[in-house]
């Protein structure tokens, strides 16, 4: 018989690895004897004196709590020891058991029988045991294999003698964690795939509202096909709703719920259609009304699903004032012109943006005067709209095509432009719209990307932003730009960061084939982070219409093509587009000939409309 | 000095542990039960969890009321939910039965990670879950949960 005792690795191999005599596996069906269970499994050297363990397997381990170190050498009966400094069997350990196994060893016969035993940390438990000699070639036993099933036993025996004074049981060891996990409940449901599931035992509210809403979208969806509880637990639409917040943040999600539809297509459909963009579309949208004296290069805003127009440049080339409003919510929409007080200065080539929810906030531009650096706010649900100046101290110097957008939905951040003189700016400046008397201030950075006009500023994952394209200046001259740059304002110390995607080595820009170098296009922020660019004014053939997405969010950001459906506008420009309600881009007219057309719009619907 | 009130709490099968008064009330749901109790009010039982559950829930409350500004709170909570899957489940259930917003947020967070990023054969591999479905309607969910992202 060559058994190699000083193989060190034994309690890692599986029953069947075990072998016997010359090396082949074990003389009898090892299956049969094992439960359709997690069993420990132990052999004792029958040739030895006192029966010494010489293999456990791992289930033994790690139920007894016992490692193959610890026992390997000693007779099997410590488990009827609670704990390991007892040296005595523990009084509830039925004696007359301990005798009927004494008879059958000594009779060469196997024995068959529940024993109570007791894990190293002291919890009782109910041993099913089976013990088989196993005979050699001269009918002598040489092996006791030992094949447990254990089960819980509820016993309260009171702490474990040398614990501590206040009985608590430390378990803060992760061998005896592990523990656990094979503790066999009686209803413990089994599946095919080895362990127990434990996860379908927690209640609906606990997967659905502590778990479930903390994924993505796109998980959600594959969580609904795992099985038959998960698929109905998907259904539900209040955890659509939380997933879309959790994911979109709170602020996109409070938008989306004014669209009209939105509720009658649920969240569910809408968090689908916003992250695969499947229902994406060109439509055109006709208006009623005028905007008159026509105009171009005014700036546009959208505040839920109106649309508000300010200012532009009319015919003779003068700056303009005046506030229209669109409301798409409205069965026949129309211009409708905003009797207001106190308009501001003329102005074009300025920034409209929409903060505090239903205000408007004009900053810079080019008036009748010159450059402006003034900022004015309107309420367009007051009673009596009235623009206001807001006397911000240090504010940033005068200037236009510059690019805005909101944080937070009340700070004002304004980046880059042009100034006197022509020279193009890089500086970046946040105006603080939800305090008293709201204070400009620059954010300080070591670094910036080149100056530029024209470009676009985005907000995503909540305090960051993507600032992309526009006319860069590089040296004397100045070049359409196709760059991207982030920043992310949670930082104590934000810095402007390229975005880099590309697998060329050194490489500072997005992988996948980026859009063509422009300045004046649009840029819109989608739920989740990404980013939808298209329109403005590119160098030669191509075509600015092509819609281009980006994900900065991605280890490897990479541009990628939308196709989408429907015709788009042939042209489509920064400050005359707005996102209206989340999930419309509206393009007011594009450019035929000198005049804007702006009964006629285009509109790029990500989601579908229920009507 | 003043003299520590302790609470015992008693697990579904029997097992009963000391703790003092300040951490039992990090559960609300004691909390409540010792606010609204009768006289003997000094041992609460709590049937829906298991001794080995709740050694290791108040393992956490202890943690959590004793040093709750400790550095190391943060490596506390993180290690603490270095344990088997059926621990996480169970503490995820132990706690929101007790409502201890704490270890029902840190259990679940990791439960959900969990899921992340993973395919539906995947997460049936890691959680254990058989697949229920009848072939057809396999074929169903296939198209209408396989969400192809253009992006």
């Amino acid at each position: 018989m060559e058994w190699d005792s000083s193989n060190s690795d034994l309690s890692g191999d599986e029953e069947g690895d075990f072998l016997l005599n010359d090396g082949g596996p074990l003389p009898f069906p090892v299956d049969s004897l094992l439960q359709p269970a997690p069993c420990g499994f132990v052999v004792s050297d029958a040739l030895e004196p006192d029966h010494p363990i010489i293999y456990v397997n791992s289930v033994f381990e790690i139920i007894t709590g016992y490692r193959a170190e610890e026992v390997l050498g000693r007779n099997c009966r410590f488990l009827q020891c609670r704990g390991p400094y007892a040296k005595r069997r523990h009084p509830l350990v039925d004696s007359t058991v301990v005798t009927e196994i004494r008879r059958c060893l000594e009779d060469g016969i196997e024995f068959k029988g529940e024993l109570l035993n007791f894990t190293k940390d002291g919890t009782p438990l109910m041993n099913r045991l089976r013990m088989t000699p196993i005979y050699g070639d001269d009918e002598v036993i040489t092996h006791i294999i030992g094949i447990q099933f254990f089960t819980e036993v509820h016993l309260d025996l009171g702490p474990l003698p040398g614990s501590t004074t206040h009985g608590t049981v430390k378990s803060s060891d992760p061998f005896r964690s592990s523990l656990l996990s094979f503790r066999l409940t009686p209803d413990g449901t089994r599946s095919p795939s080895r362990g127990l599931c434990r996860i379908l035992q927690l209640s609906d509210e606990v997967i659905c509202l502590q778990i479930l809403s903390r994924l993505t979208p796109r998980d959600i969806a594959s969580v609904g096909s795992v099985c038959r509880r998960f698929y109905e637990v998907v259904k539900n639409e209040d955890l659509w709703r939380m997933v879309c917040r959790n994911a979109w943040g709170s602020e996109t999600t409070r938008v989306l719920q004014t669209v009209p539809g939105a509720k009658r297509l649920g969240w569910g459909r809408l968090a689908r259609e916003l992250t695969t963009l499947e229902a994406a579309e060109w439509r055109k949208v006709t208006v009623g009304g005028a905007v008159e004296p026509s105009r171009c290069n005014f700036s546009a805003c959208a505040v839920g699903n109106r649309v508000v127009l300010f200012g532009g440049e009319g015919v003779n080339m003068q700056p303009m004032n005046d506030t229209f409003v669109l409301d798409l919510n409205s069965s026949k929409p129309e211009w409708q012109h905003v009797k207001v007080g106190s308009p501001p200065p003329g102005r074009w080539g300025h920034t409209l943006s929409c903060v505090n929810g239903s205000n408007l906030v004009v900053f810079g531009g080019c008036g009748t005067q010159g450059l402006l650096n003034d900022v004015f706010l309107l309420d367009l649900d007051a009673k009596h709209p009235m623009w206001r100046e807001i006397s911000g101290l240090a504010p940033p110097l005068p200037r236009s095509w510059h690019s805005s957008c909101t944080l937070d939905g009340t700070k004002l951040i304004v980046s880059g432009g042009c100034a006197d003189s022509g020279v193009l700016l890089s500086d970046t400046f946040l105006l603080d719209l939800s305090m008293e008397k709201p204070i400009w201030r620059e954010i300080p950075v070591t670094w910036t990307p080149p100056s530029r006009l024209g470009h676009t500023l985005s907000v995503y994952g909540g305090r960051k932003i993507l600032m992309f394209g526009g006319l860069a200046k590089s040296g004397p001259l100045r070049f359409r730009s196709s760059d991207v740059f982030t920043m992310d304002l949670s930082e104590d110390e934000p810095c402007w960061r390229s975005v880099t995607g590309s697998r060329m080595p050194g490489a500072g820009n997005p992988g996948g084939i980026g859009p063509p170098p422009r300045l004046d296009h649009v840029a819109v922020s989608l739920p989740g982070g990404r980013i939808l660019v298209f329109g403005g004014s590119v160098a030669g053939l191509h075509s600015a219409s092509q819609l281009y997405i980006l994900d900065p969010t991605e280890e490897k950001p990479t541009w990628r093509i939308l196709n989408v459906p429907g015709r788009p506008p042939r042209f489509a420009w920064g400050h005359s587009t707005c996102v209206v309600g989340g999930t419309r881009a509206i393009v007011l007219g594009g450019q035929t000939g000198e005049e804007w057309m702006l009964s006629e719009l285009h509109e790029l619907s990500l989601a579908s409309s229920v009507i | 000095m003043t003299s520590s009130k302790t609470i015992v709490l008693r697990s579904s099968d029997g097992a009963t542990f000391e703790v003092d008064e300040a951490v039992a009330l990090h559960s609300l749901m004691i909390k409540h039960r010792i606010e609204t109790g009768g006289a003997d009010s000094t041992t609460i039982d709590v049937p829906e969890v298991t001794g080995n559950t709740l050694s290791k829930v108040i393992e956490y409350c202890k943690k959590h009321v004793e040093a709750p500004n400790s550095d190391d709170l943060k490596s506390f909570d993180t290690d603490f939910v270095k344990v088997d899957q059926a621990v996480l489940c169970h503490l995820a259930k132990a706690s929101y039965y007790m409502n201890i917003k704490g270890l029902l947020d840190l259990s679940s967070k990791t439960i959900a990670d969990m899921f992340k990023g993973k395919t539906v054969e995947q997460i049936r591999e890691t959680f254990h879950i058989k697949n229920d479905f009848t072939p057809e309607e396999e074929e169903e969910l296939r198209k209408e949960n396989s969400w192809n992202l253009f992006v």
